[in-house]
């Protein structure tokens, strides 16, 4: 097991390619004065590394998550017994579970068992995604349950089938109303990717702790991935709010 | 032909439709008249097999749906239909929207049907989903209730009366033989009611069966081919149009009597 970073500029240097390794080179000359940003300038190409295999991985686990907790929650509401509760009590242990032990157990454990090996970027993508869908079906699963039926009467009487009914009236509905929990999922979701640095997958974690253990400096190392995460989330949260802004109208009538 | 036998229907312990027999001839118009909470609503959605009965029988033409029911069978909608009370408008679409979305997912299953129809183009051709001649029609009912300016707007935006009259054109556009309208008229001015009036009176001309339920007397008496009394879950009268000046029963007596001196 390769459990955080090593310290030794060899493995550093094969692992993130001689972006990490050159960085270090200029670094070495002014340590010591460096500073949060000097750390985000010297480490710019290492850090543009780990953020794009963080970027690929929740890319992923964005994309099955949302489709397939759509999906799940959607035949959940419709196939209670079988389906919802079911998927109900997955995503109630899921969610006592704490993602880290998940990952960990998924990667080590259970490919030992099967005797597989699985790089451990889908490994980290595909638990995040278990648990995404998971959540994003909770969520949908609620809302279309709790969902007014006069709508979808209206539907039937109309002549509409079920599936015409649940794709046109009751998701455009219950996404509307569901947009900003599923964001805030989702940046969750983004900041779960650090995890993955358990199972040395060169995310930008495992980068930031690769450098730290390089220069010793964890307050500023951290305080930057802190501030380029802040960079990426903001502008994720004014996008919810934005969506919200558009999307929920205020439906009450007069 | 629609019609409900020996209907039942209980809720909490309560019998809320008590052994109903009634009966919907194409062709006809028939209004329910009865007190708040008589049933009116509840035999709607029974004969609309929106609702089960505990027990009885609704014959659509030639289907029959015994209750209990034994199988699950799809109910002929929206040959049969309904516009409610409340109405429920799908509050994410605009009415035009609303009016649009039943047509254009029924327009692809049966697209081939009507497509040699060709008419020129109309005020609202921004659609291409929906069929020429049901575009027409649409287009003509849009006119004749005199809905152009606020189509467009979301059902919270529109007033109730422009809501009513969304959702009955909703209906009407689907072209059902059977039409089940519950207490729609009740904010809609005068000139609206009365040209709701002479549409109901063509479309019956054509063999549509339509069911009222209304307060407004002076509606029944002008539109009723057949008058229904209801009270506590009961037809307590029923019979032609003449039942509203002469009714046998006194309790019937009253209740017009009171919402004659209303109006
Ligand atoms: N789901 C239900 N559960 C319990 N009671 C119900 C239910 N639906 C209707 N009722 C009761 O059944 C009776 C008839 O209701 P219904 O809505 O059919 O009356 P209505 O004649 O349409 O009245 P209104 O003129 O006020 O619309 C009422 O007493 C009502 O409280
Ligand atoms: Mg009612």
């Amino acid at each position: 097991m390769y459990v955080s970073g090593g310290n030794d500029e060899h493995i550093i240097g094969r692992r993130i390619g001689g972006a990490l390794r050159d960085d270090c080179r200029k670094t070495q000359s002014n340590a010591g004065i460096m500073s949060v940003f000097d750390i985000l300038i010297t480490y710019q190409s290492a850090f543009a590394n780990g953020l794009l295999t963080t970027f690929q991985l929740a890319l992923m686990i964005w994309l099955i998550g949302l489709t397939g907790g759509s999906l799940l929650g959607s035949i959940g509401a419709r196939w209670k017994i079988f389906v919802g509760i079911p998927s109900r009590v997955i995503s109630f242990t899921l969610s006592g579970v704490p993602i880290l032990v998940f990952l960990f157990w998924l990667h080590y454990p259970l490919q030992q068992l099967l005797g597989v090996v699985i790089d451990p970027f889908i490994t980290a993508a595909l638990t995040l995604s278990i648990i995404n869908v998971f959540a994003v079906a909770d969520v949908i699963r609620g809302v279309l349950l709790d969902f007014p039926s006069q709508y979808i009467i209206a539907g039937k009487v109309c002549g509409m089938t079920s599936s015409q009914i649940l794709v046109h009236i009751q998701l455009p509905i219950v996404l509307r109303q569901t947009v900003p929990v599923l964001l805030m999922i989702q940046v969750n979701m983004l900041q779960a990717t650090l995890f993955a640095s358990l199972i040395s997958v060169n995310e930008i974690f495992r980068v930031a702790q690769q450098i730290n253990s390089h220069i010793y400096k964890p307050v500023e190392v951290y305080t930057a991935l802190g501030l380029l995460f802040l960079a990426i989330c903001l502008p994720l949260n004014g996008l919810a709010l934005w969506l919200k802004a558009k999307f929920t109208r205020d439906f009450s009538e007069r | 032909m629609l019609q409900g036998i020996q209907l039942v229907k209980s809720a909490r312990g309560q019998k809320i439709i008590d052994n109903v027999d009634v009966q919907l001839e194409p062709g006809q118009i028939s209004v329910i008249i009865g007190p708040s909470g008589s049933g009116k609503t509840t035999l709607i959605k029974l004969l609309a097999l929106l609702e089960k009965p505990d027990s009885g029988k609704i014959v659509i033409d030639d289907h029959q749906y015994q209750f209990p029911a034994e199988r699950n069978e799809l109910p002929p909608w929206p040959e049969i239909t309904v516009v409610f009370q409340q109405l429920f408008l799908w509050p994410h679409l605009t009415l035009l929207q609303n009016i649009k979305l039943p047509l254009m997912l029924r327009s692809k299953w049966h697209r081939s049907v009507e497509r040699r129809a060709s008419v020129a183009p109309t005020s609202n051709a921004s659609t291409t989903n929906v069929q020429p001649v049901e575009q027409r029609r649409l287009d003509d009912l849009i006119e004749l209730f005199d809905m152009q300016s606020f189509v467009q707007r979301y059902p919270n935006e529109a007033s109730l009366g422009q809501r009513q009259r969304a959702a009955l054109v909703r209906a009407l556009v689907l072209q059902p033989r059977y039409l089940l309208l519950d207490e729609i008229t009740s904010s809609l001015d005068v000139e609206q009611i009365s040209i709701i009036l002479s549409y109901l009176k063509r479309l019956s001309k054509k063999g549509i069966g339509v069911l009222i339920v209304t307060h407004l007397l002076n509606f029944a008496r002008e539109a009723a081919d057949r008058v229904i009394f209801m009270d506590a879950g009961r037809i307590i009268e029923s019979g032609g149009r003449e039942v509203l000046d002469s009714p046998s029963q006194e309790r019937v007596k009253k209740f017009l009597s009171v919402i004659e001196s209303a109006s």
